[in-house]
């Protein structure tokens, strides 16, 4: 049973239209990274699984129950860490998580809790003198309180520096080997490609991928770029390395010493041995993967991955 | 920013539950967290000061009203005309961003993440806040109250208490106005001004709409009640005079205001008359008895739909927007 099913998801306001004919589901157990430039429809999406807004069509299902119907149960089983969010400023943070374990009638330590995130000094100071970070940090060991079965982070790192976006994402790993499924959205591929299995990004209101992190790399045409140093520039050559089928592009970087730098997507040995069979000399080369950020880059802005 | 757009979609209901335990721990959270607030305490003190002020006052000249032998009634129409005044304005200042500011920070998010519904969320937010008001008038009761025992050596304690217990009911009753009026926006601003639209309303045009009722009346616009009274005549003898009064539903309008049910009330449960506190109308004014809705009993009836009414609305709105 899919943790998190969004079918055929619509949500518009007024002529505006937030979210189009969005399909996706959320595996049990899985890490899944929600991807998408600020504004491509992440949070209203999350706003949706949580009831906060109602869709304008389309059906969304949680932990196999109607998102609507049954939102009480759900986010029963869920924590959530929202987004752009102030917390109360005359609560402490123990007051903070005593409400929320109040709320899900568990049995949690506030201390544990907040050791875990970091924030155990804090304990019993109050909130609206918190920094933006430490803030985060607060509602991170709420969404914690209960051992939900689900973990709905939006943007988790607002507000982190290095250091708490990389203690972040090691909670997120030990909630997942717990046996919590998270949903993780984020607008940096860096953060998401680290922790998650897989990894659906938005553009616009729409899904334009979904896939593992390697799947994702694969799938971008242009995947590796090759730079090959040679003896000489021949034309002849240039336009053999071309038509060959995996090669996208390859284009002369300079004259000294010559070197090409082919973008290939299938075998880089077949670029070289054509090359030497047209009597050209290969003195040196180097290949570099696109970064995951690039192919979120093709993805989000439409252009083509071009690895440099 | 402050448009909704609430869709239901299908045949899915977006009526949510109530569950006493969410709306218990809602509750408890809003009040630690509304009882800290400064503007609060700071209206609180204006109120206890005026209060043991007037009271203060009240009890040192005592002696000559005493003689009267009407302490406690004089005390009790100073103190409710006083808590009349300001409890509205404490509970709208208290009540304005119960909801609407939770909606622009975004920390209703927090609230409904956890397993509460919207439902749970207003009743929550209308019990916490009206525990704190109450709070601050039981404090501010007992402080005049103290003062007024030493000052004036004792007092009818239970028509003062009784008048406290009105208060908290009024005080309730514009919580729940407040809390309502703050669930209609997502904008604290458009809430204000709705708090302002209410306080406007109730101190200044309901009273405004009473003139306007007497100038109708007389220009005969309005049908009067005729009735006689007993008069002085020009020779000094008593005689019948005919008068013409408002219609029973224009005095109903009247009573509709929740400071002047909140007035009528205190007659209600206290041992004074609704005479001494100039809340009844004069016998002649009514023939045949007087209509149930016009007795002061009923004014406690319209005090209770003003706690009811309004958070009823807002708990049938709030389940069909989006936040």
């Amino acid at each position: 049973m899919p943790a998190i099913t969004v079918d055929s998801l619509t949500k518009s306001y007024g002529q505006e239209l937030a979210l189009d004919d969005l399909s996706f589901q959320v595996e049990e157990g899985e890490v899944f990274g929600f991807l998408g430039p600020n504004g491509a429809g992440k949070s209203t999406t999350i706003n949706v699984i949580l009831d906060f807004i109602r869709p304008t069509n389309g059906r969304v299902e949680v932990l196999g129950m109607n998102a609507q119907a049954h939102s009480r149960e759900i986010r029963s089983r869920t924590g959530v860490l929202p987004e752009g969010v102030e917390t109360y400023d005359r609560l402490t943070a123990r007051q903070h998580l005593e409400f929320a374990i109040d709320s899900k009638d568990t049995d949690d330590d506030p201390r544990e809790l907040l050791e875990r995130v970091g924030l155990a000094d804090a304990i019993d100071k109050k909130a609206g003198g918190y920094s933006k970070g430490m803030s985060q940090r607060l509602m991170l060991a709420m969404a914690l309180v209960g051992e939900p079965d689900l973990l709905i982070l939006d943007e988790p790192s607002t507000g982190l520096d290095p250091n708490g976006a990389r203690e972040m994402r090691e909670i997120v790993r030990e909630e997942n080997a717990r046996g919590a499924t998270v949903f993780f959205s984020s607008h940096i591929m860096e953060q998401v490609e680290a922790v998650c299995d897989r990894v659906g990004i938005l553009r616009d209101g729409e899904m334009v991928a979904v896939d593992t992190v390697e799947g994702l790399r694969d799938s971008v045409e242009g995947g590796t770029s090759l730079r090959v140093t040679v003896d000489r520039i021949d034309d002849d050559a240039l336009q053999a390395v071309r038509s060959l089928p995996d090669v996208s592009d390859a284009v002369v970087e300079g004259e000294s010493p010559p070197t090409l730098v082919v973008q290939v997507s299938g075998s880089k040995t077949a670029v070289l041995t054509e090359l030497e069979d047209r009597g050209v000399e290969v003195r040196d080369f180097t290949t570099r993967e696109a970064s995951l950020e690039d192919v979120f880059q093709s993805y989000t802005t439409g252009t083509e991955v071009e690895a440099r | 920013m402050s448009t909704e757009s609430g869709t239901a979609t299908g045949s899915e209901s977006t009526s949510s539950s109530i569950n006493l335990t969410s709306v218990r721990a809602i509750a408890r959270k809003d009040f630690q967290d509304a009882v800290r607030s400064w503007m609060f305490w700071g209206l609180s003190v204006f109120f206890f000061v005026l209060l043991v002020a007037v009271t203060g006052t009240i009890s040192y000249f005592g002696e000559d009203i005493a003689a009267e032998g009407a302490t406690t009634e004089v005390l009790v129409l100073f103190v409710s005309q006083i808590t009349r005044l300001v409890i509205p304005l404490i509970a709208l200042i208290l009540g304005w961003k119960a909801i609407a500011g939770e909606r622009e920070t975004g920390s209703i998010k927090i609230l409904l993440s956890l397993p509460h519904s919207r439902k749970d969320v207003l009743l929550g937010k209308l019990i916490g806040r009206s525990a704190v008001l109450s709070l601050s008038l039981v404090v501010g009761f007992v402080l005049a109250a103290v003062i007024v025992a030493v000052l004036l050596g004792g007092f009818d304690v239970v028509d003062y208490f009784s008048l406290l217990l009105m208060a908290i009911v009024y005080g309730i009753a514009y919580t729940s106005i407040a809390v309502s009026l703050s669930s209609l926006t997502r904008s604290t601003t458009i809430a204000g001004a709705a708090m302002f639209g209410i306080f406007i309303l109730f101190y200044v045009v309901w009273n405004a709409i009473q003139s306007v009722f007497q100038l109708l009346m007389n220009r005969g616009t309005i049908e009067g009640v005729s009735y006689t009274t007993e008069g002085m005549g020009l020779d000094g003898t008593t005689e019948q005079i005919t008068r013409e009064r408002l219609p029973d539903w224009a005095l109903f309008i009247d009573m509709i205001d929740p400071g002047n049910a909140f007035q009528n009330t205190i007659t209600f449960l206290g041992s004074f008359g609704g005479e001494d506190m100039g809340t009844t109308y004069p016998a002649d004014w009514f023939a045949n008895g007087v209509p149930f809705y016009l007795e002061n009993w009923f004014s406690f009836v319209i005090l209770l739909l003003w706690i009811v009414v309004p958070i009823a609305i807002a708990l049938y709105r709030f389940d069909r927007v989006d936040l």
